[in-house]
């Protein structure tokens, strides 16, 4: 950003100010009702063989932006943020680039109806310093209604920043967090290769003198007690309780995306074992909280023990190829035909490897990781995605995902998907109805 | 020969650079201008110093330093490991040396451009390459997570508040202290900018349960301090701080700030061994000193020294602090320059020149009547300290 343009560029404060005030801006009727074909065409694309939506003429609740997506010939539709949206350029803030998806499912919208959508103004933050360069985060919600009635609502947040070269804003090159992470990879020795070689195996090997059978971890050549150095190694029950843990905020970590918990964590074998906390919000690990031990994989690093909340539920792993037809096709049945989603040239002429998976489909491809689980019989209420490193074609995207046990008869699933760029998505979905 | 080092040698000069955010100079640059100050300060020719001690993980190595300041000849070299638990020990390295005549005149340096250069504050990278004794200890840690000094610190920092029921503003009067202090320490980085409790609970997470004001600075800067025999240093021209006791230590089960494997995670038990035998070989006691010059890389480990030194009682640290008992105007100031979070990060080099400060009377917060200054080394790691004094 130039003093110049600082100068003459509208007031930031001042339009946000009167986004607010505004209220809700009606962005006008979708094209079509909500219909089969169009339903049909983004299963297909998602690859989602969840019967529930044919059979029942009901539309994918993931889908729910596609019916008011412009499409190729854009007709100018009102928003509340447009007009930050043109002074956020006008300040030198013009990448762009989406953090967070948030959607509430009222209900899944019913073959024949007609959609509406309106938006609102959430929030203007920052500036704010990131990995991308120096910008502001814009966050708005959308609405969609039938008649009167809300179906569903969307919060949405996108970095503006303004870009290290002048053709720099380049979509898909990079995430806020940071550049593409490298694992970091334990160091492995004659005395230490048993526990790598468990943890591979998915067994937490704990380091034991064949002589006084004492255990001992982090482990060692020689056992402490007896001076022996033979040793055998017991396979640990997996459970524990957290000793001590943090959450790390900063500087970024490569490979993980922060807030992340880590936990030390003591052994009814009588040793401590540190490792990450997965498939629990920061906020909920707290000392003497029931852990069993799993493993993670970082990028393709070697597996490390990490802990999860007693309880939890795994679910199967999809590891999906990301051809380019898959990510064309995943765009056109979203109805986005920005060209870094189905043209390779336009996508390198931009910064981009190849083109790469837009925000849609890696909402389409988290529901369905999670029905897939799940069963027809769930239904969807919520997903909130955070959005990391793109999904290039060519690139193998790995979804993994962890349930909760049920409270109130909603069941957290936590999804995330990875690339070799680190992790792509990742995502909280609630369901109601699993069994 | 009584076998004690105790009032055998002297720090009989100080010397420093300015300590700033990005030096400009190489490293090298600053360990010489930071020697040659002390030597001046000292009133010794370059020429004199035959002995070196410096922390294992400088990169100025001592005949670098030697050739760039004209030293001649050395007849004594020594590093030692552990980070900033080496601090105090280059101090005991050299006073052996000029205790046992291996040397006359050494001096001690630490110098870096740990800000504009080589953060500690960023994630440890492993690279691979053949395992150390020192990256498998890392190994259990930085690929899970515990990649940063905050994080590991962080981890003792939440059984100090499990175990003794400690909360975040416990941690931050240490912080508002040091920031206090420094900001009438015309040579602290934050000269002029004290902060409040409310700013400390403002500040962000580093590594919950430390915010960013839990976290000392990153700092460009050398320090280095010239050690001579203790009757050598009553003929200089400054008046010396005699070492009274000088120790370092490691304890049972230790590693370098992720000793999570031990005990009830609370304490520093490396601390308490070696306050056990500063007070042994000084003869003196927690009440004897003045003032404590305690490291404070990050503040829940300040509140963790008061108890392992004996100044208070187990987890009565935070009421200790709270009562106003280590601020400036307490009975036992603590981090009267304002320490590492309010002064400079210069691993704890820059907290011995306070000390000897404080024992010549010069001190920018000059505490009353001091006599004797405990001055200790990193925390959480294999560690080391002093307790210096006026000769007597």
């Amino acid at each position: 950003m130039t003093a110049t343009d600082t100068d003459t560029a509208p007031d930031l404060d001042g339009l946000a100010a009167a986004a607010r005030a505004r209220g809700e801006v009606d962005g006008g009727p979708a094209p079509d009702p909500v219909n089969a074909p169009m339903v049909r065409h983004w299963l297909e694309a998602m690859g989602d063989a969840n019967p529930l939506y044919l059979r029942e003429g009901l539309a994918p609740p993931a889908m729910l932006q596609v019916w008011t997506m412009p499409g190729q010939d854009p007709r100018p539709t009102a928003s509340a943020v447009d007009e930050l949206l043109g002074a956020l350029d006008a300040h030198g803030l013009t990448g762009v680039v989406a953090t967070d998806c948030v959607q509430a499912y009222d209900r899944y919208p019913r073959f024949g109806e007609s959609l509406r959508s309106a938006t609102r103004f959430g929030g203007l933050s920052g500036p704010k310093t990131t990995a991308l360069g120096t910008g502001r985060f814009l966050t708005w919600h959308t609405a969609w209604y039938s008649g009167a009635e809300r179906v569903g609502e969307m919060t949405f947040r996108v970095l503006k920043f303004a870009p290290a070269s002048p053709e720099g804003a380049s979509p898909g090159s990079a995430s806020p967090d940071g550049p593409a992470p490298s694992a970091p990879r334990p160091p492995r020795n004659a005395d230490t290769a048993f526990f790598w070689d468990g943890a591979e195996a998915g067994e937490l090997r704990i380091r034991r003198c064949a002589d006084c059978g004492a255990l001992r971890h982090p482990p060692g050549p020689l056992c402490p007690h007896c001076r022996s150095g033979a040793a055998d190694h017991v396979v640990a029950s997996g459970e524990g309780t957290v000793f001590s843990h943090v959450v790390h905020h900063h500087p970024p970590v490569p490979g993980r995306t922060a807030p992340f918990p880590v936990a030390v964590v003591e052994l009814p074998e009588g040793v401590r074992v540190a490792g990450a906390v997965v498939g629990a919000a920061p906020g909920e690990v707290h000392a003497g909280m029931a852990v069993r031990v799993d493993f993670e994989r970082i990028g393709d690093g070697p597996a490390l023990p990490c802990w999860r909340p007693a309880g939890q539920r795994r679910l199967p792993v999809a590891e999906l190829e990301l051809t380019r037809t898959a990510v064309t096709a995943g765009a056109l049945a979203t109805r986005d035909f920005t060209p870094v989603h189905h043209d390779p040239d336009r996508a390198r002429a931009q910064g981009a490897q190849d083109v790469f998976l837009n925000i849609l489909s890696t909402q389409g491809l988290v529901q369905r990781h999670a029905t897939d689980w799940a069963g027809p019989g769930a239904r969807v209420r919520r997903i909130a995605l955070r959005l990391g490193a793109p999904a290039h074609a060519g690139d193998t995207l790995v979804l993994t995902g962890t349930a909760h046990p049920p409270e109130d008869g909603t069941t957290r699933v936590e999804v995330r998907g990875t690339t070799a760029l680190g992790p792509h998505a990742t995502a909280t979905v609630e369901l109601e109805g699993v069994r | 020969m009584s076998r004690t080092l105790a009032g055998a040698a002297a720090i009989a000069g100080i010397g420093a650079t300015a300590f700033t955010k990005e030096s400009g100079r190489t490293e090298l640059a600053l360990a010489a201008e930071a020697v040659l100050d002390a030597l001046g300060d000292a009133g010794v020719a370059p020429q004199e110093v035959d002995g070196m001690t410096a922390f294992a993980q400088d990169a100025s190595s001592e005949i670098a330093v030697a050739r760039e300041i004209g030293a001649g000849e050395l007849r004594f070299f020594s590093r030692v490991p552990y980070g900033g638990g080496a601090a105090c020990g280059t101090v005991a390295q050299a006073a052996m040396a000029v205790a046992t005549g291996q040397a006359d005149v050494v001096v001690a340096y630490r110098a870096f451009n740990e800000r504009s250069g080589r953060r500690f504050g960023r994630a440890v990278r492993q690279d691979g390459g053949e395992p150390t004794s020192q990256s498998l200890e890392l190994g259990w840690h930085v690929p899970v997570g515990l990649a940063t000094p905050a994080s590991w610190a962080a981890v003792a920092a939440r059984r100090y508040m499990q175990v003794y029921g400690a909360v975040g503003e416990d941690f931050g009067r240490v912080a508002v202290q040091a920031r206090r202090a420094a900001a009438t320490n015309p040579r602290a980085w934050f000269h002029g900018r004290p902060i409040t409790l409310e700013d400390h609970q403002a500040s962000r997470w580093v590594a919950e349960p430390l915010r960013l004001l839990d976290c000392c600075q990153e700092s460009d800067g050398g320090v280095a301090l010239v050690v001579v025999s203790a009757e050598r240093a009553r003929a200089l021209r400054r008046p010396p701080a005699v070492v009274r006791a000088a120790a370092q230590g490691a304890a049972d089960g230790q590693m370098t700030m992720t000793s999570f494997y031990r005990g009830d995670g609370a304490g520093l038990p490396e601390t308490g061994l070696v306050g056990g035998r500063l007070w042994a070989m000084s003869g003196l006691g927690p009440s004897d000193v003045q003032t404590a010059v305690l490291y404070d890389h990050f503040t829940p480990f300040v509140l963790m020294q008061l108890e392992e030194l004996g100044f208070c009682g187990r987890g009565e640290a935070p009421a200790f602090v709270a009562e106003g008992r280590t601020a400036l105007d307490g009975p036992l100031p603590v981090n009267p320059h304002g320490g590492q979070l309010g002064e400079a990060y210069i691993h704890g080099m820059n907290g011995i020149a306070e000390a000897v400060r404080q024992v010549r009377g010069t001190a920018a917060n000059q505490v009353a009547g001091v006599e004797h200054v405990l001055v200790t080394a990193g925390a959480g790691v294999p560690t080391s300290g002093l307790v210096l004094g006026a000769y007597s």
